[in-house]
């Protein structure tokens, strides 16, 4: 397991992580949110040994991370980088080797992924020859190459095409089906809560909400009871604490607290119920919530 | 220390194939063989061919006497660039436009010799006798020009490669991933290792070449001895240039972000290597001044001027001693010092990092 606990970091005056806790499961992904400039890179970048916290630590396995753990990592930062002018397979041979595997190991490793890439064609060209979506994919073969027993990608998804999008999500779920935690960060909400089994939402350098995705939808105060009801009288509604909106005929009352058994009474009595249930809040509204 | 080595392989396998890299190779080993040239061709043919006329002189050394039937003939093989002059019974010197002085003085000698052997005279030629260190004092400062030349090309063409290098990690925030793996003096130390490596390759090729040049040339002769110390000295104080040069390169260039903002944060570095390099060409000239010794002690002006120096005249050990003692703690400063900044701004990309902010 990978704890993040109580991180500090100030640059200057401006305090970026304020206390910044959570915890990654084996096998969980973990996704990352919060608005530009919440803090999302700089927990990162702590995460892998980049920047050091002025306070608080990151453990695996219950005991603080060194530097030969963190060389087990991949990572892909923001600001993708790679060298321009090398080639494919040597960028990742190199890489691989740096994160100290063997020599043969790194050449299989390299080879193994360049074919799984689609990149075999590709794989004695200088990187700066290579299309965005190619370059792409060299950066995500110099993260994945040692077979890292933690994955850390800081916005991963950002620019790519829809088939891409997908292409990565396969890889990140069969890494994570492996037993490796895996923690984004994205903007794309959508895309975490179809991914994520845990999320944290981080909000000026201080966690906001974080956990897995279903409880903090189904947490209380959260989920909201959806009524539609056709042909009522107005007002039937007034007894109950929950907003109504007609719309073509229909009243639509939403309710956040009351006795659900209660309220399907109401409503039968009313008219014709053509909808009762709970509504669980998106990722989106949770996050909207949070933050605010 | 694997990490470090794995960087430094790195540096040379890319750079070692690049065409600029092969360019400076070549450049440089034709410059020292060029120069290596330049006595022979200045000093003349070594044997100068001479038509002869009538009676043929007794032997003379460096000249090879023909005989030819009548002054025509001695004057075509003239034209025709068979002989580089004529002499016409034992009586006149012909040539094709001005006479090589020292063909002149030859035949003029040995026709005054001719003369006084045959009125029965003996005259005892005068005995030359010099310093031993005299004896090879053009041909050392001759080098020590030429080292302090290939020095300076070197040593900045090194660091600047150096510098480049770490700009190129830092503007392509590559250097985020590299540090994610392996720590910031391994990067910093294997960039210097590499590059140094492949300045040290082309320091042997320069003087392999130039040895094999003044071998050719025949001018191996008149080294003086000590050559091979002279050889190995130059190394070691190159490794000792180098690796304070390309510290304070490596430093510098972390604290920019763009390759346009590099010239302008090295300028310290440069004004201070122009500096060494004009006070070691000024100790190739007059290697026993005041400032010479002065500064062959004083880092890092010591790092050029001590070979060069070394070079020109004999220097005694402990001054040696002395002067590589005080460069080895200058470059473990530099390297300790460098390696701090670097770690401190080589992630802060964006605006140039101030040097006080990074080391303090």
């Amino acid at each position: 397991m990978l704890e993040v606990q109580d991180l500090r970091k100030r640059f200057g005056d401006k305090v970026a992580l304020d206390g910044v806790g959570f915890a990654v499961q084996p096998g969980e992904m973990f996704g990352f949110v919060g608005a530009n400039g919440a803090g999302k890179t700089t927990t990162m970048r702590i995460v892998m040994g980049v920047l050091q916290a002025d306070s608080g630590e990151v453990r695996i396995e219950g005991r603080a991370l060194t530097g030969e753990d963190r060389r087990r990592f991949g990572y892909m930062p923001e600001e993708r980088g790679l060298y321009q002018k090398m080639n494919v397979a040597d960028q990742i041979e190199y890489f691989s080797r740096l994160h100290g595997m063997s020599a043969t190991a790194a050449r299989a490793a390299t080879a193994e992924l360049i074919e799984r890439l689609g990149l075999t064609e590709r794989r004695a060209s200088a990187v700066e020859a290579l299309s965005l979506g190619n370059q792409q994919r060299v950066q995500l073969a110099v993260a994945l190459v040692h077979s890292p027993s933690v994955l850390v990608l800081d916005e991963p998804f950002s620019g790519l095409d829809p088939l891409a999008v997908d292409a990565l999500a396969e890889v990140l779920k069969d890494r994570s089906a492996s037993g490796v935690p895996v923690i984004f960060s994205s903007h794309q909400l959508d895309l975490v809560e179809r991914l994520c089994d845990s999320v944290g939402i981080i909000s000026a350098g201080r966690m906001v909400a974080s956990g897995p995705v279903d409880e903090l939808r189904d947490s209380e105060g959260r989920s909201v009871l959806k009524v539609v009801v056709r042909g009522a009288a107005p007002g039937w509604a007034d007894g109950l604490r929950g907003q109504v909106t007609t719309d073509g005929g229909r009243d639509v009352l939403t309710v956040e607290d009351g006795d659900d058994q209660e309220i399907l009474r109401t409503a039968v009595r009313a008219g014709t119920v053509e909808q009762f249930g709970r509504q669980r809040p998106t990722l989106a509204e949770i996050f909207r919530e949070a933050v605010a | 220390m694997n990490t470090l080595l794995l960087v430094a392989g790195r540096e040379i396998r890319t750079r070692i194939r690049t065409r600029s890299f092969i360019i400076s190779l070549a450049v440089s080993a034709l410059l020292v063989v060029g120069l290596a040239f330049v006595p022979k061709f200045l000093s003349g043919p070594d044997t100068y061919k001479v038509a002869v006329v009538g009676p043929t002189p007794a032997a003379v050394e460096n000249i090879a006497f023909t005989p030819y039937p009548d002054e025509a003939a001695a004057r075509a093989a003239l034209a025709g660039g068979d002989a580089d002059a004529a002499l016409i019974d034992d009586r006149k010197i012909v040539s094709e436009g001005e006479l090589d002085q020292r063909l002149g003085l030859l035949l003029e000698n040995a026709h005054r010799e001719a003369k006084i052997k045959s009125s029965g005279l003996v005259i005892t030629p005068l005995q030359v006798e010099t310093g031993a260190d005299a004896q090879y004092e053009g041909v050392r400062t001759g080098i020590a020009t030429l080292l302090v030349m290939v020095l300076f090309f070197l040593l900045i063409y090194s660091a600047m490669y150096v510098a480049m290098g770490v700009v190129e990690e830092k503007s392509s925030r590559i250097v985020e991933i590299l540090l994610a793996a392996v720590r910031p003096w391994q990067l910093f130390g294997g960039k210097i290792v590499g590059l140094g490596t492949l300045g040290l390759i082309n320091l042997g090729v320069v003087i392999g070449a130039g040895l094999a040049a003044a071998s050719a040339t025949g001018l191996v002769a008149d080294l003086p001895p000590g050559m091979t110390g002279i050889v190995i000295g130059t190394v070691l104080w190159f490794v000792l240039g180098y690796a304070f040069f390309s510290a304070l390169a490596a430093a510098f260039g972390s604290l920019v972000s763009r390759q346009e903002e590099l010239n302008s944060v090295l300028t310290p570095m440069t004004t201070l290597m122009t500096l060494t390099y004009l006070v070691a060409y000024f100790a190739a000239v007059e290697p026993m001044g005041t400032l010479a010794r002065v500064l062959s002690i004083v880092p890092p002006f010591s790092s050029m001027v001590m070979p060069v120096r070394s070079a020109a005249t004999e220097v005694p050990v402990a001054e040696i001693a002395l002067s590589a003692g005080l460069m080895v703690v200058a470059v473990v400063a530099v390297l300790l010092a460098g390696a701090r900044v670097y770690n401190r701004a080589v992630l802060r990309t964006g605006a140039r990092v101030k040097l006080a902010e990074a080391l303090r």
